[in-house]
């Protein structure tokens, strides 16, 4: 699946979506083929407060290092770990096990701001 | 596809960088390296003309061998480095970087009037370029020759052969650290066929992508990292890089040529630091070495080196890079079907830093254990490179 119509999106190609209370956050599968082989992770300290938009991890596949951007404020209340040691699976299933952090949001109502998939797609269309 | 000096170049095929770097070393990967300069000098007197501009000595040449060699600069530093392949006594053909192919002829050019006869000319455009490198590539050619042979198996030499109709110069050369290694000159409009060929035989087309971290795990120095200005905004000197030394000449048999004042003091430099005296370091401040990271993370380009807090110098190159897991049969290492990857690199550091020195690369204000090695592949001995990891 290129684009999950449940997620909201970021031009920076993250993607954010509901999950309970919280919002679960990752890299899409169109970034995720781009960047090719991956090879590392760094992801943020659970606990730590990020601002919408704010940098929260790198992501490094062979030829080059990606900032990732938080596409709401909140808190990480958890992390992928296993992605953190098997980068690669990413590329499996990048809008389900692929995810990277779940955030507890400041403001929930940030979600809807974001880009919807329809509007994703045109984005990928047209300018990516 | 990526711009690369002009040229439109695969970063990647459809294998991806991974398993292009893996097939290379297991099997055999196929590169269109043709964006590369390819100058023709001919005459009586275009060994005199090269022995001026190039370190190497072309006096250690016969016709169907081929040597490293750099174009430097009066104070040490590098134009560029090349290739250069005797065809015959007076007729040659030099290899360069393509990011340097128009400096370096026109720097070429404004010098061969000076030797009578010696005619300069560029053929990047009608004779094509390709490398097939890894274990099976020999066997993969030598199914496609029409006549002529492979050249003998020693690293550097040449042979003229026919493939798929046209008349090709075979090099056992290449970028790659393998030991089994082929550059192929052929005519352009012949070079599309070599290359399907090639394909069908089983080689695996490899991008620019695996074809950095090949060189990289193999040492190998890439003008704009190791050679040129350095991270630390200075020139690099020539014989920073280990491997320069095979393509710089101080016998007397060459005379004088640009560059070798220079060269001669960073040579007693390296002398110095061979017997630990570090009391001068001014002709040749940094050396270029291998490392490994021991923490995971990448060291790209640039990432600053520490020795604790003091910074020691700079990552000039850094990528992951995969391997194949080795094991050994009696005498005998093979590559298993097990892989792994690491993060490697070239170093730009102070020469009094030793081998197997920890240091500390600092990944936006994380500090990565690395630790400098002699080499990151063994090719040795043998007919595959193996990956060192300990």
């Amino acid at each position: 699946m290129m684009i999950d119509p449940d997620a909201r999106y970021l031009k920076s190609h993250e993607w954010a979506k509901k999950d309970g209370n919280r919002i679960a956050v990752g890299l899409t599968a169109y970034a995720i083929e781009q960047l090719g082989d991956i090879v590392y992770l760094e992801l943020p300290e659970v606990g730590r407060t990020l601002k919408q938009g704010e940098m929260f991890g790198v992501i490094e596949s062979v030829k080059s290092a990606s900032d990732m951007y938080a596409p709401v404020g909140g808190k990480v209340v958890e992390v992928n770990t296993s992605a953190c040691d098997n980068p690669d699976s990413l590329k499996q299933d990048a809008y389900g096990a692929g995810w990277l952090m779940k955030i507890e949001p400041t403001d929930p109502a940030e979600l809807d701001g974001l880009m919807d998939a329809a509007a994703y797609r045109t984005f990928l269309e047209t300018e990516a | 596809m990526a711009d690369f000096a002009g040229w439109e170049m695969p970063i990647q095929y459809a294998g991806g960088i991974v398993a292009e770097h893996l097939a290379t070393r297991k099997n055999a990967g196929l590169f269109d390296v043709s964006h590369m300069g390819r100058f023709r000098i001919r005459g009586e007197k275009a060994a005199d003309f090269l022995q001026r501009f190039l370190t190497n000595n072309i006096l250690n040449l016969s016709p169907g061998d081929s040597q490293y060699t750099i174009m430097a600069n009066p104070e040490g530093g590098v134009i560029d480095d090349a290739y250069l392949y005797q065809l015959d006594r007076s007729d040659y053909l030099l290899v360069v970087n393509a990011s340097n192919a128009q400096t370096d002829f026109e720097y070429l050019r404004s010098h061969v009037s000076a030797f009578d006869g010696v005619t300069l000319t560029d053929i990047s455009e009608s004779l094509a370029m390709i490398a097939l490198q890894g274990p099976q590539s020999e066997t993969i050619l030598r199914t496609l020759l029409e006549d002529g042979t492979l050249p003998p198996k020693r690293r550097n030499a040449l042979s003229r052969a026919a493939v798929c109709g046209a008349q090709a110069t075979v090099a056992r050369t290449g970028y790659t650290g393998e030991p089994i290694c082929f550059e192929v000159f052929i005519a352009a409009e012949a070079v599309g066929l070599l290359w399907d060929a090639l394909l069908d035989g089983g080689a695996e087309p490899v991008g620019l992508g695996a074809r950095d971290t090949l060189r990289l795990e193999a040492g190998l120095p890439l003008y704009g990292h190791e050679f040129g200005v350095g991270p630390d905004g200075a020139e690099i000197g020539a014989l920073a890089c280990p491997i320069a030394r095979y393509a710089v000449s101080f016998d007397q048999s060459k005379g004088e040529y640009v560059g070798k004042a220079a060269l001669l003091r960073q040579a007693e430099a390296r002398k110095r630091y061979a017997a630990g005296d570090f009391s001068q370091t001014s002709d040749l401040p940094r050396v270029i070495r291998s490392f490994r990271l021991t923490d995971s993370g990448v060291a790209r380009a640039e990432t600053v080196v520490y020795d604790r807090d003091k910074p020691v110098g700079s990552v000039t190159s850094g990528t992951v890079a995969p391997y194949w897991v080795t094991s050994k049969d009696g005498d005998t290492w093979r590559l298993t079907d097990q892989t792994g990857r690491r993060a490697i690199g070239l170093a730009l550091v102070a020469p009094e830093v030793v081998f197997d020195a920890v240091l500390e690369a600092d990944v936006r204000q994380r500090r990565l254990k690395m630790r400098l090695v002699r080499r990151n592949l063994d090719n040795r001995s043998g007919d595959i490179a193996l990956a060192e990891i300990e």
